[in-house]
């Protein structure tokens, strides 16, 4: 059988659903190709999406049209503002979810799209002609032609699933066969090859727990959404318990530690140093005293929790006897052992910007196949991917978010720019514009782009539209308005601020610490364009000026940094350029240089280990050769 | 690829028993070879050979010299050098560099080799500087600061500081990020105590700035007093030569006379003035125009009173104009004792002493003196600390140093974390700037232009 597509996408996880989703709304006839439809949009390690910088990206992810933050939205049972009690430039959205409604939701929003079809089976092979991908083959021998191709394989491409010493299994998940042909497949292409791993704790039953001996987490307010264009039904609330792990589990662990897959040898890939098993957290910092570990519901109608902070590869009796040490879990029933998994990634300075791979044409990585972790940062890749495999299809330039724009560029111009040695996660540090990749202005950073790339549908565009318009309203209302000291006094006295002497614009009231935006509208005098300023304020619009205004000063001077920087990536560098000839430079940067291929001076920059010295020579010898082009044209 | 190999003249100018020529560039031996035909193959690196040099036209020898190889890595550029030391003279040294035009190598500009040996890696930015000032060094104590400065001294305390700078984002990014984490956050005052300190090391390096800048031009010395009041003999006898015209009569200086003067290893440009007096004299007024000039711009006046004569209204109406200190010498200390002088009303009055231009006495106490007064802090010899002497240096430092300062207030003033460190990074970039990472060329330019060619 054959049949006919523009993108076609294999795999259903994070990566692959955005991918899919970004493609067909960006009006391209799009195929999503996986093994197991009824595991499309799986959480396969812990059911929570968001966290410091990851929430901003499921955020940005949602507001490019993407199918994360409604899915969050259906099916979260426990909702926290990470941070709340620093900045918010740096807050981080985080919810809990129900292992079974995250994929149901995810089910309902593909069936939304007009453009999209689903497929079951597992894909085996690429058709290629040249150095051009054209298609792929299922196990079954069904062809798939199409004009670009999204591989989204995650931990599936030759996987192995660790619980203690045993040899181990060939799996993608628990439970789910690897994928062998396809790893087989790319590396035959003459792709550079890798190898990382990761790793999940045990799950536990509730019922077993004692809840006494355990501290509850209750979630904040519902406030803040995740998916800025639907509102969708948030279902009911669950609280987290918080316990912890001390001496008695550190015994057991450095007693067994032999036993353990990821310290006795049998596992050769690198784990994720932020993510740390606890055999790593054992081993690394002797000292600690204690360790925090999170109990999570898995879902409304499960007793199951999920015990965050204890990953592992330790056998499963020493998993079990590890967690009676933990105060609470005393006589506790494991459901499910800790494992850890290893699988091949691909190591992404072969690709460009836009994840299409620098040899092969039409052909894109996103995800974990790239060398990330997380679920947001392989769904963030999934949106850049999709929107860029049905732009190679229309024949127009790619769609690459810049490193003051999205947290997404950061994380793309990261892994192309300075590459990984460990499974790759986002942090608020990776961004040198901090306060610009903020979670209350995405809808401002994004929406415009999504917009004009052709995301939205006609409904989303208009509450777009809406809320940048109520925005607006409130920015001008703040600058024009204000407030007498009658007004202004009560609610400046209450933040411990000074008292007016005269009249004062609201903009410069909002500026003072502790001064919220809110009291600030309810203290103005009743006039028609405050009225019309306040009219059917969306959730987050109030918040999202606020901040702005609040840190004008600040924003503004990053906004400024940023432009600098634009002025360097104005310097493009071709991607023919002889490197290795470069003599003047030193060796290590020429060989460094050549791997990654930089497109402008500026990621020239970012590119580690090339110092400032061979920065200058590599402008010099960039002018040299264009004079030379100039005199031999 | 397509990069030139240069050559210059790299000692001074002049009659002199022996000069060097430089060539540095890919193409360096083949030039020696071509200029040495008698040589079969090039010497052992780093050994000096005794060549005969010939035109590679005409073959008809110019001198015989001594050659020195350098390979690359090795050498001051980092490229291949040769280093060809030659009779001195006009003449000589010309005919051996249009020998190495000749065959291949490109007259360099000025400053290129220290240029390359920068781009190389071979030295950063500072240090590159530092080799321009040892050239131009006029004082040992100039020459002193200029060699800390070849030796990383400023290097290495900007470096730690940057890294200082570094870490305190860290410490403070890490609380961002895992607010979740086992350890609880660090505290807010460990961070602003090391702010503190980061701005303390960087006004102690600032501190040495006023006396660094000086130390570059020379301390402005000025002799300033009436008529006729012996000012050109002292200032001929500080110099040890008869610079000034020395009259019996009053008014004779007219125009300023400046020189440098090393006084205890310290540069200072002294300056005899015309007498100071109300005058109709259209010369003498201009002279003293330029005298009340240089007043006004002086880091120290010498005010020279005959030790016979009393201070007057006038003396002090003329000090008025300057807010440098003033050194009250009481001159022709040998033809009169004294009269019991009040000085202590005149404004600025840093010390003073009694002098004698034809006697000597005095003399040695105002060499020793004048250093103390426009270098005290350098005075006494070696501190550790590396002196800034350069305005790029001084500007970012005091960029980095108000953002620092900022950044501490910003937190200590409530601000959250995030928001007070945004006055980090254009502090790390300030200082990376003075270490040389920098991405525009024009200011490449800006540091180079100040050398001679041949460095």
């Amino acid at each position: 059988m054959e049949l006919r597509y523009d993108v076609i996408v294999v795999g259903g996880g994070h990566a692959g659903v955005e991918a899919a989703a970004a493609s067909a709304r960006a009006g391209v006839r799009t195929v999503l190709i996986t093994p197991d439809l009824s595991r499309i949009g799986q959480m396969s390690c812990n059911p929570a999406i968001g966290g410091i910088a990851k929430g901003v990206v499921a955020r940005e992810v949602d507001v490019l049209g993407g199918v994360m933050g409604r899915a969050t939205d259906a099916s979260r049972i426990q909702f926290r503002m990470l941070n709340r009690s620093k900045g918010p430039a740096v807050w981080g959205p985080r919810a809990q979810c129900d292992r079974s409604l995250y994929p149901v939701a995810v089910r309902r929003v593909l069936d939304e799209l007009e453009n999209l079809d689903l497929f079951q089976e597992m894909v085996g092979d690429l058709v290629l002609e040249g150095t051009r991908v054209t298609g792929v083959r299922t196990q079954g021998g069904i062809t798939f032609y199409g004009t670009a191709v999204v591989i989204t394989a995650g931990t599936f491409l030759r996987g192995r699933i660790h619980v203690g010493q045993e040899a181990g299994v060939g799996a993608g998940r628990a439970g789910e066969p690897p994928s062998i042909a396809l790893a087989e497949g790319l590396e035959s292409l003459g792709l550079e090859m890798a190898r990382f791993k990761t790793g999940t704790p045990p799950r536990i039953d509730g019922r077993s727990v004692d809840f006494s001996r355990v501290e509850r987490q209750d979630g904040d307010d519902q406030g803040i959404r995740f998916a800025a264009y639907t509102e969708e039904i948030i279902p009911a609330q669950r609280p987290c318990w918080i316990t912890w792990a001390s001496d008695g589990l550190k015994k057991v662990v450095s007693d067994n530690l032999e036993q353990s897959a990821l310290h006795g040898g049998e596992i050769s890939g690198r784990g994720p140093r932020y993510c740390p098993s606890i055999e790593d957290k054992v081993v690394r910092f002797p000292n600690a005293p204690r360790h925090q570990v999170f109990l999570e519901p898995e879902g409304l109608h499960t007793t199951e929790l999920y015990v965050n902070g204890l990953s592992t590869s330790l056998p499963a009796n020493v998993q079990r006897d590890f967690l009676q040490t933990v105060p609470g879990l005393e006589s506790v029933v494991m459901t499910k052992a800790g494992y850890a998994i290893e699988y091949d990634y691909f190591p992404p300075h072969q690709l460009f910007h836009s994840l299409e791979l620098k040899e092969i044409s039409g052909l894109f990585f996103a995800g974990q196949i790239n060398g990330t972790t997380g679920y947001e940062e392989a769904a963030g890749q999934g949106v850049v991917a999709g929107i860029n495999a049905a732009l190679k299809v229309k024949g127009e330039g790619p769609f690459i978010l810049r490193r003051d724009q999205a947290y997404i560029g950061v994380l793309i111009d990261d892994l192309v720019t300075r590459g990984v040695d460990e499974p790759y996660r986002l942090f608020t540090s990776r961004a040198e514009f901090r306060l610009l990749l903020r979670q209350d202005n995405a809808v401002r950073r994004l929406g415009p782009l999504a917009r004009e790339v052709g995301l939205l549908t006609k409904e989303q565009t208009q509450v777009l539209k809406d809320r940048l318009d109520q925005e607006n309203k409130l920015v001008a209302w703040f600058h024009n308005t204000t407030l007498a000291p009658k007004d202004a006094d009560p609610l400046l006295v209450e933040a411990g601020s000074e008292p007016l002497s005269g009249s004062v614009k609201a903009v410069e009231l909002l500026r003072r610490p502790g001064v919220r935006a809110r009291d600030l509208l309810g203290a103005a005098s009743a006039d028609s364009e405050i009225a019309e300023a306040k009219e059917g304020l969306r959730t987050g619009v109030l918040r999202a000026v606020e901040v702005e205004l609040k840190y004008e000063g600040y924003v503004e001077r990053e906004r400024e940094r940023a432009a600098r920087l634009a002025e360097q990536s104005k310097v493009l560098l071709d991607y023919d350029l002889p490197y290795l000839e470069f003599e003047t430079l030193s060796y290590e940067s020429r060989e460094k240089l050549a791997r990654i291929k930089p497109e402008t001076f500026a990621q020239a920059a970012r590119v580690p280990g090339v110092s400032p010295a061979d920065l200058q020579n590599l402008l010099l010898e960039v002018r040299r050769a264009h004079t030379r082009e100039k005199q031999s044209g | 690829m397509d990069v030139d190999t240069i050559a210059a003249i790299s000692t001074g100018p002049g009659a002199g028993a022996i000069a060097m020529v430089r060539i540095s560039g890919p193409v360096s031996s083949e030039i020696l070879l071509r200029l040495a035909p008698a040589l079969e193959e090039m010497p052992a690196p780093r050994t000096a050979s005794v060549v005969d040099l010939c035109e590679p036209g005409d073959g008809e020898v110019i001198d015989r010299a001594v050659a020195t190889y350098y390979r690359s890595p090795e050498s001051y550029t980092g490229e291949d050098v040769v280093e060809i030391t030659c009779h001195g003279g006009v003449i000589g040294p010309r005919l051996v560099l249009s020998a190495c035009l000749a065959a291949g190598a490109r007259q360099a500009e000025a400053g290129e080799f220290t240029k390359r040996a920068y781009l190389r890696g071979k030295l950063d930015l500072i240090q590159a500087e530092a080799v321009s000032d040892l050239i131009d060094a006029r004082s040992r104590a100039f020459h002193r600061a200029a060699l800390r400065h070849m030796e990383h001294g400023l290097s290495t305390r900007i470096t730690a500081l940057r890294e200082s700078l570094v870490r305190l984002e860290a410490l403070l990014v890490h609380h961002i990020d895992f607010p979740e984490e086992d350890e609880p956050p660090v505290a807010l005052d460990v961070i602003t105590e090391e702010a503190k300190r980061v701005v303390q090391e960087l006004d102690a390096l600032l501190a040495t700035a006023p006396e660094g800048e000086l130390l570059r031009e020379g301390a402005l010395t000025v002799f300033a007093g009436r008529p006729n009041a012996g000012k050109s003999s002292v200032f001929n006898a500080l110099l040890g030569e008869e610079r000034a015209i020395v009259t019996e009569e009053p008014g004779t200086t007219r125009d300023a006379l400046e020189e440098t003067v090393q006084l205890g290893g310290f540069p200072f440009r002294l300056v005899d003035t015309a007498g100071l007096r109300e005058s109709d004299g259209r010369v003498e007024q201009l002279g003293i125009e330029v005298a009340l000039r240089y007043l006004k711009g002086a880091d120290i006046v010498l005010f020279c009173i005959p030790a016979a004569a009393k201070t007057s209204a006038e003396d002090r109406k003329f000090l008025e104009t300057t807010a440098a200190p003033v050194v009250l010498l009481e001159t022709k200390a040998d033809l009169a004792e004294g009269p019991e002088r009040d000085s202590t009303d005149l404004k600025g009055l840093a010390g003073a002493v009694q002098v004698s231009a034809l006697s000597g006495q005095g003399l040695d106490q105002i060499r020793q003196l004048l250093p103390e007064l426009a270098y005290s802090g350098l005075v006494g010899g070696l501190s550790d600390q590396p002196v800034l002497t350069r305005q790029r240096h001084i500007r970012a430092l005091k960029i980095a140093r108000s953002e620092v300062e900022l950044f501490r207030n910003s937190l200590e003033g409530g601000l959250p974390a995030e928001i007070a460190s945004t006055h980090l990074r254009p502090a790390e970039t300030a200082l990376e700037e003075v270490l040389g990472v920098i991405t525009v060329d024009d200011v490449l330019d800006v540091v180079f232009r100040e050398f001679c060619v041949g460095k």
